[in-house]
């Protein structure tokens, strides 16, 4: 008998204890990004009127490269060359588009990064901020 | 034995839930903006246009390059100065390179000595495209057979199913071999097939192609093929033109006037 409670009690810490370390787990997951951004500094980005440009500061940092994906192959295999902004803007489709509004920071795209450690190729045929004359 | 066993499994299924619990933070579905942007608009009609090139070698003179020369700079096309490492867009070749399998026979000297300016045909039926592995290569809604460097793999399919040579390797790094640099067009990278690209960027500026520019004694005409009034259409029905190749049914989209 006495074993027997000793068994359940020995059930109920195992199971709380699974509890507590997935509430753990999935707490710790979903902070993740803000904890670290609290150690490490962010990378200085020069003063640019975001409020110009397509999308959010914080939609454009996360998808800029899929935005520049569908641009491509819209306008290469469609042909479709004209993006409408939210706000009815009409801007080409074009990464020059994004080359020429930032031109006021020759390390717009490598600021970022070189601090996230992302090595795309687009600077392998396209002109790059930095090389630009 | 029994009691070590079960608390393992026990464990271990406690390890499992966790790291799914922990992937589902690390990538989180449907946290943003959807990245599909709606409203696309000015979408071109496929078929409308056919765009097309008449080539008057009657006017085309034997010591200028100046197609060749606006081309490849408004490109970025690189000159290494050897052939094995050749890269180009528009060139002039002789009469029984370009024409090998004419039947004209016993053309006069004039004729068969005058150099001919070559380039991609932009056939109706290309056979480059259905060699692509990667739909790198394509027919556009134009005519126009485009290429997306961004896909090119460098299997060099689209080269040997080519019959006209128009399509170039790089073999290098394409910014060794470029003298001086155009800023209105990138470059390529090493290991992709490049070719001409009927200057599809100036076409949309509303710009005619750069070598039909370039032509001081206007042998090259550009326009839609599928525009009964167009001049390129006048000069087709009004002359006796010709195609490269046109046995292997092609449709090439050049022609020239002999």
């Amino acid at each position: 008998m006495k074993r027997r409670r000793a068994t359940l009690t020995k059930k109920l810490i195992m199971t709380a204890a699974a509890v507590l370390i997935l509430v753990l787990a999935g707490v710790y997951a979903f902070r993740h990004e803000e904890s670290q951004a609290e150690k490490i500094a962010a990378p200085a980005a020069a003063a640019v009127d975001s409020s110009a440009c397509i999308g959010s500061k914080e939609y454009m940092r996360a998808n800029h490269m899929r935005v520049l994906n569908e641009w491509r192959h819209s306008s290469v295999r469609d042909g479709n060359r004209v993006h409408v902004a939210p706000d009815g803007r009409k801007i080409e489709k074009s990464l020059n588009t994004c080359l020429n509004c930032h031109s006021g920071n020759r390390m717009f795209c490598f600021n970022c990064h070189m601090y996230a450690n992302v090595k795309p190729n687009c600077w392998n045929c396209h002109i790059s901020p930095m090389e630009a004359p | 034995m029994n009691e070590d066993r079960r608390s393992f499994i026990k464990k271990a299924g406690i390890g499992i839930l966790a790291g799914i619990g922990s992937a589902a933070g690390l990538f989180p579905a449907l946290s943003l903006e959807k990245t599909v942007l709606p409203a696309w608009d000015e979408k071109p009609e496929p078929g409308k246009h056919r765009w097309g090139m008449l080539i008057d070698t009657r006017k085309c003179s034997g010591n200028c390059s100046e197609c060749v020369a606006a081309c490849h700079f408004t490109h970025n096309v690189p000159d290494f100065g050897n052939r094995k490492d050749e890269v180009k867009w528009i060139w002039k070749s002789s009469y029984e390179n370009v024409f090998p399998t004419a039947s004209q026979q016993f053309q006069s000297p004039g004729v068969t000595e005058r150099p001919y300016v070559a380039l991609c045909n932009h056939c109706a039926e290309p056979p480059c495209t259905k060699a692509c592995p990667t739909e790198a290569t394509f027919r556009r809604w134009d005519g126009i057979v485009s290429m997306d460097y961004h896909r090119c793999i460098g299997c060099r399919f689209c080269m040997a199913a080519c019959p006209y040579g128009s399509r170039s390797f790089n073999w290098r790094d394409p910014r060794e071999g470029i003298k001086l640099a155009s800023t209105e067009y990138p470059t390529r990278m090493q290991g992709v097939v490049e070719k001409c690209n009927f200057c599809s960027e100036r076409l949309v500026k509303g710009l005619d192609p750069a070598c039909v520019e370039a032509c001081p004694e206007q042998a090259l005409v550009f326009g839609d093929l599928n525009d009964p009034g167009s001049e390129i259409r006048k000069l087709l029905e009004s002359t006796e033109t010709m195609q490269r190749k046109p046995e292997l049914g092609t449709k090439p989209s050049v022609f020239y006037i002999i």
